[in-house]
C-alpha cells in the first residue's frame, strides 16, 4: 500500500476532480432548493434571500394555488407501499424459484428483466391504452400500480439474486433434517435469515414508485401522485413553496431510507452481539 | 440423555448417482455394520459427500437401494429414516440463539418450551456448551459451533450420525482434539456415525471402518489398520502415504515370493502368498516407508547385492520428530520415501544430495491388485465388509 505522505499521481487529481463535480452537481442545486424553501415571506425563487420562515411550508397545507399536495402525498405513500408489497412478495417467490434451473428458465428471466431498459413513457402509454381497449378506467391504485410493478419487480428479482448468492442452502437442508415441512423450513428459518435482503426489496420498491413519473404519468387518470403534482406545480406555482415541497419530500424519503436502515442494523446487531433473551 | 434407537446397519445397494451426463457414484456396494465409526475418505470430487447425502436423504438414487436397519429408506425424509447429519458448514441458524437451535426439532415437532428447553440443555451440558446457551452462534468459536451442531444433531435422537467433513473448518489443535471427542460420543451414544473426510490420518485415528474411494467407486474398505499396512491395490497405498509402490515384470517365482525386475534395472521380491505369478507379467508391490533402512551409499561398489534395494539421491529431508521423513529421487520413476527413526538418523545424519542405498527385507513388500484385477467380489473380515467392483 501507498504511504500517506508519499506523492500521489496525477490520475489522483483527475479522479477526485471528477468526484468533486459529480458532487457538486447532484448536491449543489439540491442544496440550493432545500435553502431557498426557507425564503422570507417577501423573496422569490432566486437568491438572495430576503430573510428565513417557514411561510413556504405553511402554504402547502393553506394556500389553494399549490394545488393538492396533501392529497397526492397520500396517494403515492398508499401506493409506495402497495409496490414495496407486491415487489416484496413476488420478487422473493421470484427469487427463490429461480434458484433452481427450469425448462424456459432463462427466457423467463429476460423477459422479466427486459422492461428494465423499455423506454418507461411507452410502457406507460402501452398500459393506458390497453385499459381503454378493454374498458377499464385507468386510476393510481390500478393502472399506475401496474405500470410501477413493471419497473420495481426486475429491481426486486435481481436484489433477490444477490441476496440469496450468499444464502446457504445448507441451512434449508439442515431444517428438512431436524424435521421441519417445507412450510415450516420457509416461515422458521429461510425469511427470518433473508429478512434484511426483504427489507432492501421492500425499500427499493417503495423510493423507486414514490418518485417514479414515467411510467405513472400516463396512467394515474385523473388523480395525481406527488411527483405529477409536483411537475404541474412546476409549470404554474412561481413561488418558494415548489422549493418547500421538494424540500418535504426529500425528508420523507430519507426517513424511508433510514427507517429501513435501521432496521437491518437493528436485525444484524442481534444476530451477532445477541439478546441475551431465548424465544 | 437420548441413546441410539433401532438398527443402524446401513446397506448400499447397487447404488448410482447421476447428475446430468457425470456419475458422482458408480454402482457402489458398501455395507456398514450398526454401532460402527466409518470414514469415507477420498479426494474431492470422489462421491464420499453424495454418498453421505444419499445416506441422509438429501439427495435420492438415480438406481439402487439404502437401507437402514434392514428397511428401505429410499423416498422417507430424514426423520423418518432415523438420520441426523452435521453439516460441514455447521448450518447453525444465525436468527436463534443456540438454545433454540439445539430445541428447533423439538419445537418443530410441538414439544413446550419449558421442556423442549429442558432437554436442549441437558444435550448442551453433554458438550460442554450450557454456558453459552444465550448465545448466538456468530458469538461462538468455531469449535464451539461445532459442539452445538452435534447436540443439535443428536437431540433429535438418531440411529445414524452423518457428518460431512466436520472438522475441515477447525485449525489444527482443535481439529485433534474434537476428533477424538467425536470418537468418545459415537462410543458413548452407541449409534452409527458416518464420517465423511479428506484427510487420511483423521480417518485412520477414529473409524473401525475406513473406506477408500475414487471417482466414485470404492478402493478398499476396511479397518484403519488393515487400509493403511496391507493396501489393496496402488491407489490405495499412495493415497493412504505410508507405503511406497514398486512395479516391474515378472522373472522368477518361488517359495511364495516373486522376483521382478523394474525399467531402471532394479530387482526385488514380492510376497504373492498362494498366487502364481506368470513370467514376463507385470506385478505391483508396496513397502512400508517405517519398513525401509537408508544408509550412504559407498561409491558404486555396493551394487552386488541389489535385490531389495534400490540407489538414488536424497532430494528432501523433514523432521517429523520421533521420525525423520527422507525422499530419495531416482533418474527416473517415482519418489521412494523412508520414514527413518529419529535415533537411526541421527546417528549418521544424511544431507539434500547425498547418494544413497535404500534397503529392505524381502517379505516386507506386499502384493497389490493390478488394475486389471477389478470386477471381482471379495469378503473382507475386516468388519464382514462386502466389497464388489463392477
Amino acid at each position: 500500500m501507498r504511504q500517506a505522505a508519499g506523492p500521489r499521481s496525477w490520475t489522483f487529481y483527475v479522479f477526485a476532480s471528477f468526484f468533486a463535480l459529480f458532487v457538486l452537481f447532484l448536491y449543489g442545486p439540491m442544496t440550493v432548493i432545500y435553502i431557498l424553501s426557507f425564503q422570507g415571506p417577501t423573496g422569490g425563487l432566486t437568491f438572495p434571500m430576503t430573510g428565513f420562515s417557514f411561510r413556504w411550508f405553511h402554504a402547502l397545507v393553506t394556500a389553494e394555488r399549490v394545488g393538492d399536495i396533501g392529497g397526492s402525498f397520500q396517494r403515492s405513500i398508499v401506493l409506495a407501499v402497495m409496490v414495496a408489497v407486491l415487489t416484496v412478495v413476488l420478487s422473493v417467490a421470484a427469487g427463490l424459484a429461480f434458484r433452481r434451473r427450469f425448462p424456459g428458465s432463462g427466457v423467463v428471466f429476460y423477459l422479466a428483466i427486459a422492461s428494465l431498459i423499455m423506454p418507461g413513457l411507452f410502457v406507460g402509454l402501452g398500459i393506458a391504452v390497453g385499459f381503454q381497449l378493454l374498458g377499464l378506467d385507468i386510476d393510481w391504485y390500478t393502472s399506475a400500480l401496474g405500470a410501477q410493478l413493471t419497473w420495481t419487480l426486475p429491481y426486486g428479482l435481481l436484489i433477490m439474486f444477490a441476496v440469496l448468492g450468499r444464502f446457504n442452502r445448507a441451512y434449508e437442508e439442515a431444517a428438512t433434517d431436524l424435521g421441519a415441512t417445507p412450510w415450516q423450513r420457509m416461515r422458521e428459518v429461510v425469511l427470518p435469515i433473508l429478512l434484511p435482503g426483504i427489507i432492501g426489496v421492500a425499500l427499493f420498491g417503495f423510493t423507486l414508485s414514490y418518485d417514479e413519473f414515467p411510467r405513472t404519468v400516463l396512467t394515474a387518470g385523473t388523480r395525481n401522485t406527488l411527483p405529477l403534482e409536483i411537475w404541474a406545480m412546476t409549470t404554474n406555482v412561481t413561488s418558494p413553496a415548489l422549493f418547500a415541497v421538494g424540500t418535504v419530500t426529500t425528508l420523507v424519503s430519507f426517513i424511508a431510507i433510514g427507517a429501513a436502515l435501521i432496521s437491518i442494523a437493528v436485525i444484524e446487531r442481534r444476530r451477532t452481539r445477541g439478546s441475551g433473551n431465548s424465544v | 440423555m437420548p441413546t441410539g434407537s433401532g438398527n443402524g446397519e446401513i446397506s448400499i445397494v447397487g447404488v448410482t448417482k447421476r447428475f446430468g451426463d457425470m456419475a458422482a457414484v458408480s454402482d457402489l456396494n458398501l455395507t456398514i455394520p450398526d454401532k460402527a465409526y466409518c470414514c469415507l475418505l477420498g479426494p474431492s470430487g470422489c462421491g464420499k459427500t453424495t454418498i453421505l447425502r444419499m445416506i441422509a436423504g438429501h439427495e435420492t438414487p438415480t438406481t439402487g437401494e439404502i437401507r437402514i436397519g434392514g428397511g428401505p429408506v429410499v423416498g422417507l425424509t430424514p426423520v423418518q429414516r432415523g438420520t441426523a447429519m452435521m453439516f460441514q458448514s455447521y448450518a447453525l441458524f444465525p436468527h436463534r440463539s443456540v438454545l433454540d437451535n439445539v430445541a428447533f426439532s423439538l419445537k418443530l415437532r410441538g414439544a413446550g418450551k419449558a421442556d423442549r428447553h429442558r432437554q436442549a440443555r441437558e444435550l448442551l451440558a453433554k458438550v460442554h456448551m450450557e454456558r453459552f446457551a444465550d448465545r448466538l452462534p456468530a458469538q461462538l468459536s468455531g469449535g464451539q459451533q461445532q459442539r452445538v451442531a452435534l447436540a443439535r444433531a443428536l437431540i433429535t435422537n438418531p440411529r445414524v450420525l452423518l457428518l460431512d467433513e466436520p472438522l475441515s473448518a477447525l485449525d489444527e489443535y482443535l481439529r485433534l482434539r474434537m476428533r477424538g471427542e467425536l470418537r468418545r460420543v459415537q462410543k458413548e451414544l452407541g449409534i452409527t456415525f458416518i464420517h465423511v473426510t479428506h484427510t487420511q490420518l483423521e480417518a485412520i485415528a477414529v473409524a473401525d471402518l475406513v473406506v477408500v474411494m475414487a471417482q466414485g467407486r470404492i478402493e478398499q474398505a476396511a479397518s484403519a489398520r488393515e487400509i493403511f499396512t496391507a493396501p489393496r491395490n496402488a491407489y490405495v497405498a499412495r493415497f493412504m502415504g505410508g507405503q511406497n509402490v514398486l512395479s516391474g515384470t515378472v522373472e522368477s517365482a518361488a517359495d511364495g515370493q516373486a522376483i521382478v525386475v523394474d525399467e531402471h534395472g532394479g530387482s526385488f521380491s514380492i510376497v504373492v502368498n498362494g498366487e502364481k505369478p506368470v513370467r514376463g507379467s507385470r506385478l505391483v508391490g508396496s513397502i512400508r516407508r517405517d519398513r525401509i533402512a537408508v544408509s550412504k551409499a559407498q561409491g558404486c561398489a555396493e551394487a552386488s547385492d541389489k535385490l531389495n534395494s534400490l540407489f538414488g539421491e536424497v532430494h528432501a529431508i523433514e523432521y517429523q520428530g520421533s521420525y525423520v521423513k527422507v525422499t530419495i529421487e531416482r533418474p527416473t520413476g517415482e519418489g521412494f520415501v523412508a520414514n527413518v527413526l529419529d535415533v537411526d538418523f541421527f546417528r549418521d545424519p544424511l544431507d539434500i544430495g547425498d547418494r544413497v542405498l535404500a534397503r529392505w527385507s524381502a517379505h516386507d513388500v506386499l502384493m497389490l491388485e493390478g488394475a486389471s484385477d477389478a470386477g471381482e467380489a471379495s469378503m473382507d473380515e475386516a468388519g464382514g465388509v462386502l466389497i464388489s467392483h463392477a
